[in-house]
C-alpha cells in the first residue's frame, strides 16, 4: 500500500546520500549535540534507526516533547479522585490510562470500580456526555499546542450546544518555555535542535526566532519520516559549518511559518496561561501551561471538584527527569529494561511509545546489541 | 463516534499521545464536520472549523479528531 507523504521519505538510498552529505559538513575534532524537542521524533529516529545513518559525531539527544512523559504522579491522582466521585466518567487519550501516579494508574482505578473510558478525540468525550446526561463528564486533557485546539474547539461546542454536564481538567502545556529551561539547564551543552513538526503546524516557527537571537543556536521545524529528520539534521549542519544560526522550516508541505491563525485564536479564547506548572523533570516552569480562561470557568473541572492537588515525588529508583533533559540516555537509568518496562512502566518515558525510554526499549536496543555482537566478532 | 480502541491504539503507540497528525482525505462534507478517509481505508469524522472551508477530495492534515492543516486540494492546488 502506498503512502501519501509517507513513502517518498524512507527511501534508504537518499537516506544513505543524506547521511554522507552530513558527515561531510562535520568539522573534525568536533562533537555536536542536536536535542530533537518532540516524542514523535525521538520514535522516528529508535524506530528506522536514524542514528545509524549519522557519524559518530553527531548525537541525538532526546527532549521533553512526549506529552505523557512530563505529567507529574501528583495531576495523575488529581484525576483518580475526580473519576472516584459519584456518577462522574473520566475520559482520556489512550496512553494515558497506564501512566503511574502516587496512587496507581487509571487501570487500577478502573479495577477499583471508577469508571475512566479511551477516547480517541475530545470531540468523543462531548459524545459522551450528550448520551449520557444524568452523568458528569470529565476530559483529562493533555499534550502540547498539536493538542490544545481540539479541547479547545470541544469547549467551544459544548457552550453552543449547552451540554452542562462536560468539563476538562486541562493538563495541556507549551512548548517555548521547555526549550527556554533547558536553554537554561546547567547540566547540558546542545549545539542545535530540531523542533516539533506537529505542534509548530499550530503556532509556527517565529515563537523559535529566539533561540538563535538569545542563544545563538539554530532550529529546524522538521517533519517526522526518517528523511525529514536526515534533512533536519543536514539543514542544521549547514548553518553551523557556515556560521550562522537561524530557525528554518524543513516541514514545509506541512507548517507554514506562521502558523494556523485560526487555531492560535481559538487557543486565545478559550485558554489563559497558568503562573506557574510542574513538569516532570523539569520542576515548576512559569507561564508553560494552561487554563480554561474566565469565560469558559464553567467547563473547568478544578472549579467543579476537589482535588487533592499534592505534589507527588517521583520514585527514587526512576530517571525519568534526567532523561526528559536529555541528561542520561534511557539505557543509563537504573532500572530501565529490568524493574521498568512498557509492561510494568515506573516513570512516564516507559509509558508512551513516543517516550525515550519505550522508544528506545522497542528497537533502539536490538541495533545496539548488534553492534555489539559485531564487535564481538 | 470514533472507535478508540481502533483508532486511539494504532499502529505502535496512542496517535494522540504521541502528537502524530495524519493526512485524511474529505469523503463528505457534513456541517462544521466531514467524513474522512485514511490511506489504509479507515473513516473518521473530523471537525473542519481550524481549516476553513474544504470540500470533497481534500486531504488535511488530523489530530484527536479535529483538522489542523489543508494539505491539498481536490485539484492539486495548495491551499
Amino acid at each position: 500500500m502506498t503512502m501519501r507523504f509517507v513513502d517518498e521519505f524512507r527511501d534508504p538510498e537518499l537516506a544513505a546520500v543524506l547521511g554522507r552529505e552530513i558527515t561531510a559538513l562535520c568539522e573534525p575534532g568536533r562533537h555536536y549535540k542536536v536535542m530533537e524537542v518532540c516524542g514523535g521524533h525521538t520514535h522516528t529516529i529508535y524506530r528506522y534507526g536514524v542514528q545509524d545513518h549519522l557519524p559518530d559525531d553527531i548525537e541525538l539527544v532526546h527532549g521533553p516533547g512526549c506529552p505523557v512523559c512530563v505529567i507529574p504522579m501528583g495531576r495523575v491522582d488529581d484525576g483518580i479522585a475526580i473519576a472516584e466521585q459519584d456518577g462522574v466518567i473520566l475520559t482520556c487519550f489512550g496512553d494515558m490510562m497506564r501512566v503511574p501516579g502516587g496512587n496507581g494508574s487509571f487501570l487500577d482505578a478502573n479495577a477499583r470500580g471508577a469508571d475512566i473510558r479511551m477516547v480517541y478525540s475530545p470531540l468523543d468525550a462531548l459524545r459522551i456526555a450528550r448520551d449520557n446526561p444524568g452523568r458528569q463528564v470529565v476530559f483529562y486533557a493533555i499534550g502540547f499546542e498539536t493538542t490544545a485546539p481540539s479541547t479547545a474547539l470541544t469547549v467551544l461546542r459544548a457552550k453552543k450546544e449547552g451540554v452542562s454536564n462536560f468539563s476538562v481538567f486541562c493538563n495541556h502545556v507549551t512548548i517555548i518555555p521547555a526549550i527556554k529551561a533547558i536553554l537554561d539547564s546547567p547540566d547540558l551543552r546542545l549545539d542545535a535542535f530540531i523542533g516539533p513538526g506537529h505542534v509548530s503546524t499550530v503556532i509556527g516557527c517565529r515563537p523559535y526566532e529566539f533561540i538563535p537571537r538569545q542563544h545563538g543556536k539554530p532550529l529546524v521545524c522538521g517533519g517526522f519520516e526518517p528523511l525529514d529528520l536526515l534533512q533536519s539534521v543536514y539543514m542544521i549542519m549547514r548553518q553551523l559549518a557556515e556560521g550562522r544560526a537561524e530557525v528554518e522550516n524543513q516541514y514545509t508541505r506541512v507548517v507554514a511559518y506562521d502558523g494556523n491563525p485560526v487555531a492560535l485564536k481559538v487557543l486565545a479564547e478559550v485558554f489563559s496561561l497558568r503562573p506557574y506548572f510542574e513538569w516532570r523533570g523539569l520542576g515548576s516552569i512559569s507561564s508553560s501551561a494552561l487554563q480554561l480562561s474566565e469565560r469558559y470557568a464553567e467547563y473547568d473541572a478544578e472549579l467543579r471538584y476537589d482535588v487533592p492537588g499534592l505534589r507527588v515525588a517521583d520514585p527514587k529508583a526512576c530517571q525519568c527527569g534526567e532523561v526528559l533533559k536529555g541528561v542520561l540516555k534511557p539505557w543509563e537509568c537504573k532500572v530501565f529494561g529490568t524493574a521498568c518496562t512498557p509492561e510494568t512502566p515506573i516513570g512516564t518515558c516507559m509509558v508512551s511509545s513516543e517516550g525515550a525510554c519505550a522508544a528506545y526499549y522497542n528497537y533502539g536496543r536490538y541495533a545496539k546489541q548488534r553492534l555489539h555482537l559485531e564487535i564481538a566478532t | 463516534m470514533t472507535d478508540p480502541s481502533s483508532s486511539c491504539a494504532t499502529g505502535p503507540g496512542c496517535i494522540t499521545c504521541g502528537d502524530v497528525a495524519l493526512p485524511l482525505t474529505v469523503v463528505e462534507v457534513t456541517g462544521p464536520d466531514a467524513r474522512c478517509r485514511t490511506d489504509d481505508g479507515r473513516e473518521e469524522l473530523v471537525a473542519t472549523e481550524l481549516v476553513g472551508v474544504v470540500a470533497a477530495g481534500d486531504v488535511l492534515l488530523v489530530h484527536a479528531g479535529v483538522a489542523l492543516e489543508h494539505l491539498a486540494r481536490r485539484n492539486g492546488e495548495s491551499p
